[in-house]
């Protein structure tokens, strides 16, 4: 009777094990910033990391389409930090647009707002997604 | 594209996203996402019908 729990711990170990390789947080973390989803993709959660591709990049596709704003930084208005920082999270996007095609929204256009809501959340979403990797990275997360 | 529209992918977008990010099963995950997707539009749909009797008023002036 006595040797029944000894037995179940170690298997019960066993169980936990990861069942793909974990790399470097800080690589996942990068990453994932860069290209949405890239964090998962080299953690090897490649189906989970496509999708989160595809669901930022729509947000941002969307965001665009409407010709929403991309926030900048503008003297004596605080707030448009941390707008910016939302967008930056967009990782190569973001400076993609903003530094080589110089994209800022069109102010007049019908879905400026709500094109910038798209935006917003696409960045906001990606950095959910850094935090997520290097979790996994760490072996907190599954 | 309507509002109605944009707000339903804002919805869909978004319940896809939490819904694979924080859930693993499929089951779990679809039972999240159905909570998030109609909790969105049928709160939007709600609030919506909360203001539908007050005036809408002459649109903003473009600053």
């Amino acid at each position: 009777m006595a040797n029944s729990e000894p037995d179940a711990a170690p298997a019960a170990a066993e169980s936990r094990e990861p069942d793909t390789p974990r790399g470097s947080p800080m690589a996942a973390g990068v990453l994932a910033w860069l290209v949405p989803g890239a964090g998962h993709m080299y953690l090897g959660r490649w189906g989970r990391g496509i999708l989160f591709l595809v669901l930022v990049l729509t947000s941002l596709g969307v965001g665009l389409a409407l010709h929403g704003k991309l926030w900048r930084v503008a003297p004596g208005q605080p707030l448009s930090l941390l707008g910016t920082l939302a967008c930056m999270g967009l990782g190569v996007p973001y400076f993609v647009l903003r530094f080589l095609m110089d994209y800022q929204g069109d102010l007049v256009a019908q879905g400026y707002e709500y094109g910038a809501a798209f935006i917003l959340t696409g960045g906001l979403m990606n950095v959910l997604l850094i935090l997520d990797a290097w979790d996994i990275a760490r072996g907190v997360k599954e | 594209m309507s509002h109605f529209l944009l707000m339903v992918l804002f919805a869909l977008l978004v319940s896809v996203f939490f819904a694979a990010l924080w859930r693993r099963s499929p089951r779990d995950q679809a039972i999240l996402f159905l909570q998030l997707f109609l909790g969105m539009v049928g709160g939007g749909l709600l609030l919506a019908w909360l203001m539908y009797p007050f005036p809408s008023g002459p649109p903003a002036p473009i600053p």
